[in-house]
């Protein structure tokens, strides 16, 4: 019990030691970008011109680096986030609602592909060689390669309007999280069953997306074990194939799972800021694209802090279900 | 001369460079002979030359250049709707969509290899050197690597191209090659851990190699089959990088590649003029040139595997 303490204190300190590593480069990254925030958000006109300084100054874009990264560092560990450049308007607040929008859409799309990817894959494993897991593994392979923005502009195309082979062919809005004349968000059924519709396309989207991912290492994962000795014995003690299955197959495949999950939550992050461009979606992966553009400090350095913490914390409550799932880990 | 010292002829002294190279050839065969049986490493591997021949060929297959503007079919300012002539419409400035698919294809390969050369290169040798020395230098490498896995890949990529500034292709490759090294590296490091415990390795440590020699000739040969199958793997994903960037614009303003043909298609409304073939064909491209390397690096990764391939 004491060498597993030791580990989980082990990770822990990692993970802490990683989240520091990325607000430092976060730091160096974003104000390495060329360019001057407080000229990106100043009209360009010679009466501005002191309104440019005047910025500069409230930005302490005037101080020396090494007293920006001080205040930089002292402000993202006390969680003052300050105010955004370009809106004025607290960080945590611009971050709470387009974070809440983007959970929505990774939350919905990420239980759905991980439901239908490793249902898909067993299943493929199962039979292998046989049809379906030709077809299911092909077609894998091809979603697998195709560019999220891609599949999404060919799912728009294909529900809208413009395109209707058949007379009960469905449309489906593609733009914004719900439709933007019912007015600020409030609980009600209009607003509700707007967001579910407009949920559908972003959220197939991105899980068509990194469906392949989670479903091709399932299937290799519970293939390794079919092929163990162990599994050779269950069957010839005269075990059904389903307590075969439950009993030790799925033990023994499903920890490289877990953590392939932790890891997949990084692409699935990538592969929502590509479906909230395309789609308009106006969470934080639409946001980040903005701020770069607005050179927008406040924003971006917490935007990718948090996208990295939350990556790292995944990464570290994997490990601790692997420490508790996997008896090997335990005694290594 | 006596009896006792043989000469050998010179022609049978083998020098040991020509001795590695004929092992090497030997195995390069077996596995030639392997990859023909595998139905999926030979359909990858058809896709692949098929976009080869168009990228080799490409000045004789297309029509224009990609930049050409063609004379005018109707006004200025208008598109061209698809017709014998461009097959697929124009674009802004009278250019063949067809011609600019097919040249497109020399800058998505020439990217995807290039870029998934350096970053490979990178991977292997952050995931060489950490995984042989171990300690302190492993802790520092793997914790960087862990740092850039986590920064969501297309903010770490859209900030880099800001940093670096893409005015050419070779900007591009920067931007792709700086990012995508650290999923190699850690998959190189898992593979030099389980070698480094290996009885040869043991061995030649006890005759007194350098760790340079041990590395250079023991752990590297027997990780770079895996090396090998990886950077397939890795091409692929630097070609959808590529395609990812051109569409949002953050590619060099000379060069025509399909990530930014499918851009111009939405921009210039290629399903409300009923141009969807300006739509679907790069990004048709992209698919199958992206599914044939991966289809090619799996079949390449389970006979090159050895724990693979007594399934």
């Amino acid at each position: 019990m004491g060498k597993l303490l030791r580990v989980a204190i082990q990770r822990t300190v990692n993970a802490i030691i990683t989240i520091f590593g990325i607000i430092v480069l976060n730091y160096l990254l974003v104000r390495l970008m060329p360019g001057n925030p407080a000229l990106s958000i100043t009209p360009r006109d010679p009466r501005y011109g002191d309104l440019i300084n005047y910025n500069f100054r409230l930005f302490g874009l005037d101080r020396s680096p090494g007293e920006q990264f001080l205040i930089y560092l002292q402000r993202t560990i006390t969680l003052d986030w300050g105010v955004s450049y370009r809106w004025n308007a607290p960080v945590l607040d611009i971050l709470l609602r387009d974070l809440s929008w983007t959970l929505l859409l990774v939350g919905v799309s990420t239980i759905f592909t991980i439901v239908i990817g490793m249902v898909v894959g067993s299943y493929a494993a199962w039979k292998r060689g046989k049809p379906f897991d030709f077809m299911s593994t092909g077609l894998s392979i091809f979603l697998y390669g195709m560019p999220i923005f891609w599949l999404g502009l060919m799912l728009q195309a294909a529900f809208s309007p413009s395109f209707r082979p058949f007379s009960w062919w469905p449309t489906l809005p593609n733009k914004f999280y719900y439709d933007d004349r019912l007015g600020a968000w409030i609980w009600d059924w209009a607003h509700v069953s707007s967001t579910m519709l407009h949920l559908i396309l972003p959220a197939l989207t991105l899980s068509l997306g990194s469906l392949a991912g989670i479903s091709l290492v399932m299937r290799s994962s519970l293939m390794d074990v079919m092929t163990e000795d162990f599994v050779l014995t269950a069957r010839a003690k005269g075990l059904t194939e389903r307590a075969v299955l439950r009993r030790h197959i799925f033990p023994n495949g499903l920890p490289p799972m877990v953590s392939l999950i932790a890891l997949d939550l990084a692409f699935i992050i990538g592969g929502a800021y590509q479906v909230e461009v395309i789609f308009s979606y106006q969470g934080i992966g639409y946001r980040t694209i903005a701020a770069i553009n607005d050179l927008d400090y406040p924003l971006l350095q917490f935007i990718i802090v948090i996208g990295g913490a939350a990556v790292v914390i995944a990464n570290l409550i994997s490990d601790f279900i692997l420490l508790k799932l996997d008896p090997r880990i335990r005694i290594a | 001369m006596g009896t006792a010292d043989v000469v050998l002829p010179a022609s049978r002294v083998v020098p040991p460079w020509r001795a590695s190279l004929t092992v090497a050839a030997r195995r390069l065969e077996d596995v030639w002979a392997q990859i023909r049986r595998s139905r999926t490493a030979m359909v990858g591997l058809g896709i692949l030359v098929f976009f080869a021949l168009m990228a080799t060929f490409a000045p004789l297959l297309a029509p224009y250049g990609p930049m050409e503007r063609t004379p005018n079919c109707n006004a200025l300012g208008q598109l061209c709707p698809p017709s014998n002539e461009h097959p697929l419409g124009t674009s802004f400035n009278n250019e063949d969509v067809v011609s600019q698919v097919i040249w497109g294809s020399q800058v998505s390969l020439f990217v995807g290899v290039v870029s998934a050369a350096v970053a490979s290169v990178v991977g292997t040798a952050v995931g060489l050197i950490s995984g042989f020395a171990g300690g302190w230098i492993d802790e520092v490498m793997m914790r960087f690597n862990d740092i850039v896995l986590s920064v969501p890949w297309l903010v770490l990529m859209i900030v880099i191209a800001g940093i670096v500034g893409i005015i050419d292709l070779w900007g591009i490759i920067a931007v792709i090659g700086l990012t995508g090294w650290s999923l190699t590296a850690r998959v190189i490091r898992a593979q030099v851990l389980s070698v480094k415990e290996r009885m040869f390795v043991e061995r030649a440590r006890m005759v007194g190699s350098s760790n340079w020699h041990i590395l250079w000739r023991h752990i590297f040969p027997n990780a770079f089959p895996l090396i090998f199958a990886n950077t397939i793997l890795t091409v692929a994903i630097s070609i959808i990088s590529e395609a990812v960037l051109a569409f949002l614009r953050l590619s060099p303003p000379s060069v025509i590649s399909w990530g930014r043909v499918i851009n111009d298609a939405i921009q210039g409304g290629a399903l409300i003029n009923n141009n969807a073939g300006w739509l679907i064909a790069p990004g048709l491209c992209i698919v199958f040139l992206v599914f044939g390397f991966y289809l090619y690096g799996y079949a390449l990764d389970e006979i090159l595997n050895p724990r693979l391939r007594r399934r």
